[in-house]
C-alpha cells in the first residue's frame, strides 16, 4: 500500500542521496519526492510516498532512523489513525 | 597525483616545523586529532593525494617519538589497501579500539570499500580517512579521483566529505565518536588536497552537533530497565522449564561478556553463540553449547529446537542462524531481545520483550532484579538434557583417516593454545572448522569476517591483532584459496618481523563452494577446483622472509610439526594437506529447519537416535 514519511534531516551535501539510496537497496521505488527548508536553515524537510506493506514499512522507518543526518522520520497517517 | 596546493599554506606548514605542536594545516590537524584520541598504529598506504597527510604522520612521529625511541603513531603500510583496512579491522576486533586507515583517492579509496562493507556488516569500529582530489577538480574525472562520499556512502556508517578546512578538525574528532557510539562502525572522512594543504586555526577540542544522531544515542543509552519490565521478564523466565541464552557479537562489542558470566551464575541458563559471538562466554564452561546455525554444532541446534525460552543478547537471528524464522526455536514461548539498536528488534523474528540499551547495564540490572527477589530458576532436568545433548551430539570425524582431517590439525593446535590465542580466519570451509574445533576462553580472541564473508580477511586482520598484542600468540587460520585473496601481505608479516603463525589447510580449492556443488549441483565443481594450481606455498613464504615454512602431508608428522610450528619465535608458515573432501558438518542446509540438519557420518543425529533408542554410543 501507499505510504507518506515525513523525514527532517540536516541540510546538507549528500543527506538526500543517502535517504534515497536507502530506500534503493532495498528494492523500494519511491514514487514522489518533495524536499524544501524549514524555518531553521539546518533542517530540511522531505516528504516522500512508497508502496510497501506494513512490516516492510517498519523496517524502513527504522534504517532511516539510523541515518546519521536524520533527525526524526514521522508516518503522518498513522500517527493520525492511531 | 600532483593537485595545485595553496602555497601560503604550505609555506606555513614547512616554516615553523617547531610550532607543529599546535596544528597549522588541515593535514596537521588530522594527525594530531589521531594522537589526542590515543591512536597507536595507522594502517595505510600512500599516494598523491593523501601525501600531506602522510608527511605530517612522518614529522610527527619525528618529533614525538616514544619513550623507548620507537613512533608514537607508526604507518603500517600493506601490499593492497584492501590490506590495510582488513588490518585496522583486525586491531579493532582483537583490542576494542578504533582501527584506523589512511589511503589515497581513486583506487585507494575504492580498494578499502570492501573492509568498510565488511566492518559495517560486523559492526567494528574504524575510522578511514581517504585523499581527494583537489575541491575545485571533484566532479572533473581528475586524475585518481572516484565519488568516494557516494560508494562509501551505501556502505559505511557515516561519510563525510570535508570541503571547509575549518571543518576538519571537528569532523576528524567527530568520526571517532561516531565509529564508537551506539552500534559501532565504519566513518569514513574524504578529504580533497587543498584541505589537507590549507591553514587552519586549531581549537584542541570540539565536535560537529550531529543533532538527530546524538539526540538518538542519549535516548539508548540513557535507556534502563525498570522494575515492571524486569518483572515481565522474570515472570516470563519462571514459567520456563527450558530457557536458552543466544548471544551474538553484540556482547563482545559491548564488553559485557562478564556481566553475562554474572547472569548465567545466577540463573543457570545455558548459552549458546553466533560466529561473531564466539569468545562472549567461555565455551569450556558446561553450560556453554558452543555455536548454533548452519554449521553450529549439533548439541546446540538441538538445544535450540527444544528450549521453551529465547534470551537473544547483542545477536540479530540473521540467516546463518534463522534461515527460515519462523521454525527457529519452534518451541519457544517466550522471546526476549536485548540490542543497542533499535532498528533490530523484532526485525526478523517477533519478540515477546526487548530493552534497547546498553547491554551490560540492562545483564546487570536484571541480576541484581533477579538475586533481589530471589529468583532462582529450577534448571536441573533441562542441564541434565543438554548434558546429554552435549555427550550424545559430540563433534566428531573419521579419525581412522589415512589422509589429514582439517579437524584434527584444529584439535592439535587447540592442545597448545587452550582457548587462548588470538585466531583470525578467511573464509569458507576453514573458517567453519576453526570456529567449532577451538575452545575460546575470552572475547576478543576469535576474528572472522562473518557477516560480509570475506575471503582474504585472516592474514591482514592477524597482522592488525599482532599489532594490538604484539606480546600474544595471533594464529591465522586460513584456506588455500583465502589466502590467494591476499598472499601479497605475507611480506608485510616479515617486513614488521611479526611472530604471527599462519597455517593453511590446502584442499586444493573452494572448498565449501565444492560442499554446495556436490549438495546441490550434482557435484559440477564449476570454478572451484584448484587442483591444477601451480602455486608452491612453501617456496611463496619462503620468497617473502618466513625462516620458517613447511609442508605437512603426512597424518603421523602432525603433532611433531604444530608443536614446532607453535614453538618458533618468529613468523611461521605452515600449508597442510588435508582431505580434499572433508566436509563442514554438522549442516542446516539453505531453507531448511534446524530438525533437518544433516550431521555428516560422525556425529549422531536425533534422527538416527530416534529409530534405534536402545543403541549405545558406538552404534556410530
Amino acid at each position: 500500500m501507499n505510504h507518506t514519511l515525513s523525514i527532517l534531516l540536516q541540510n546538507e551535501a549528500g543527506a538526500l542521496v543517502r535517504v534515497a539510496g536507502l530506500f534503493a537497496a532495498r528494492g523500494y521505488n519511491i514514487d514522489t519526492l518533495t524536499v524544501g527548508p524549514t524555518h531553521d536553515p539546518s533542517v530540511s524537510r522531505l516528504v516522500l510516498t512508497v508502496q510497501c506493506d506494513e512490516a516492510g514499512l517498519g523496517r524502513i522507518m527504522q534504517q532511516t532512523r539510523k541515518l546519521v543526518d536524520v533527525l526524526q522520520v514521522a508516518h503522518p497517517a498513522a500517527a493520525l489513525a492511531a | 597525483m600532483t593537485t595545485s596546493s595553496p602555497p601560503a599554506s604550505a609555506a606555513v606548514a614547512v616554516a615553523h616545523p617547531s610550532h607543529i605542536a599546535v596544528p597549522a594545516s588541515g593535514a596537521e590537524a588530522i594527525v594530531q586529532v589521531l594522537a589526542d584520541e590515543g591512536v597507536e598504529v595507522i594502517f595505510g598506504y600512500s599516494g598523491g593525494a593523501i601525501l600531506p597527510v602522510y608527511d605530517a604522520v612522518f614529522r610527527h612521529n619525528a618529533l614525538h617519538p616514544r619513550e623507548d625511541g620507537g613512533e608514537s603513531m607508526p604507518l603500517v603500510v600493506p601490499a593492497n589497501e584492501q590490506g590495510a583496512g582488513f588490518m585496522a579491522a583486525g586491531y579493532a576486533r582483537a583490542s576494542g579500539k578504533v582501527g584506523v586507515a589512511i589511503v589515497t583517492s581513486g583506487p585507494g579509496a575504492t580498494n578499502m570499500v570492501t573492509p568498510v562493507r565488511d566492518s559495517m556488516a560486523d559492526s567494528i569500529p574504524l575510522v578511514v580517512i581517504c585523499g581527494q582530489v583537489g575541491t575545485a577538480s571533484i566532479g572533473s574525472d581528475a586524475f585518481q579521483e572516484a565519488p568516494v562520499s557516494n560508494i562509501m556512502g551505501a556502505c559505511a556508517k557515516h561519510v563525510f566529505l570535508v570541503t571547509d578546512a575549518a571543518q576538519l578538525e571537528a569532523t576528524v574528532r567527530t568520526a571517532f565518536t561516531l565509529a564508537r557510539s551506539g552500534r559501532p562502525g565504519p566513518v569514513v572522512v574524504d578529504v580533497p588536497k587543498d584541505v589537507q594543504n590549507a591553514a587552519i586555526d586549531w581549537h584542541g577540542s570540539g565536535e560537529l552537533l550531529l543533532g538527530g544522531y546524538r539526540s538518538r544515542l542519549r535516548t539508548v543509552e540513557q535507556a534502563s530497565l525498570s522494575d515492571t519490565d524486569c518483572a515481565a521478564f522474570f515472570a516470563a523466565l519462571a514459567q520456563a522449564r527450558r530457557p536458552l541464552i543466544y548471544a551474538g557479537g553484540g556482547v563482545i562489542a559491548a564488553e559485557a561478556s562478564t556481566a553475562l558470566r554474572d547472569f548465567v551464575d545466577a540463573f543457570g541458563l545455558p548459552v549458546t553463540t553466533t560466529l561473531m559471538g564466539l569468545g562472549a562466554f567461555d565455551t569450556a564452561d558446561p553450560r556453554a553449547l558452543h555455536m548454533l546455525g548452519m554449521h553450529g554444532t549439533a548439541y546446540a541446534n538441538y538445544a535450540v529446537e527444544d528450549c521453551d525460552f529465547v534470551l537473544a543478547l547483542g545477536a540479530r537471528f540473521d540467516d546463518r542462524v534463522a534461515g527460515v524464522p519462523d521454525r527457529f526455536a519452534p518451541g519457544a514461548k517466550f522471546i526476549a531481545q536485548i540490542d543497542i539498536d533499535p532498528a533490530e528488534i523484532g526485525k526478523v523474528k517477533r519478540v515477546d520483550w526487548h530493552h534497547v540499551g546498553p547491554l551490560t547495564r540492562a545483564l546487570e540490572r536484571l541480576t541484581a532484579y533477579g538475586r533481589a527477589h530471589a529468583i532462582a530458576p529450577q534448571l536441573s532436568a533441562w542441564h541434565a538434557h543438554v548434558a546429554g545433548l552435549k555427550r550424545t551430539h559430540a563433534m566428531d570425524y573419521d579419525r581412522a583417516s589415512a589422509l589429514i582431517q582439517p579437524y584434527a590439525v584444529i584439535e592439535a593446535l587447540n592442545r597448545h593454545t587452550q582457548g587462548r590465542a588470538i585466531i583470525s580466519t578467511g573464509v569458507g570451509q576453514h573458517q567453519m572448522w576453526a570456529a567449532q574445533y577451538f575452545d575460546f576462553r575470552a572475547p576478543r580472541h576469535w576474528l572472522t569476517s562473518g557477516s560480509m564473508g570475506t575471503m582474504g580477511f585472516g592474514l591482514p586482520a592477524a597482522i592488525g591483532a599482532q599489532f594490538a598484542h604484539p606480546g600474544k600468540l595471533v594464529i591465522d587460520i586460513d584456506g588455500d584459496a583465502s589466502i590467494r585473496m591476499n598472499i601479497g601481505e605475507l611480506e608485510t608479516v616479515t617486513t614488521y618481523g611479526l611472530p604471527l603463525k599462519v597455517v593453511v589447510l590446502n584442499n586444493s580449492g573452494d572448498g565449501m563452494v565444492r560442499q554446495w556443488q556436490r549438495l546441490y549441483f550434482k557435484g559440477r565443481f564449476a570454478g572451484s577446483d584448484k587442483s591444477l594450481h601451480k602455486k608452491d606455498f612453501v617456496l611463496a613464504a619462503q620468497a617473502d622472509g618466513f625462516a620458517w615454512a613447511r609442508r605437512l602431508d603426512q597424518p603421523a608428522a602432525l603433532e611433531a610439526t604444530v608443536a614446532d610450528f607453535l614453538a618458533f619465535a618468529g613468523p611461521a608458515f605452515l600449508e597442510v594437506v588435508i582431505d580434499p573432501d572433508a566436509g563442514v558438518y554438522p549442516m542446516v542446509g539453505p531453507g531448511a529447519s534446524y530438525a533437518q540438519m544433516i550431521t555428516g557420518d560422525f556425529i549422531a543425529s536425533r534422527k538416527a537416535a530416534a529409530v534405534d533408542e536402545g543403541a549405545t554410543s558406538h552404534m556410530f
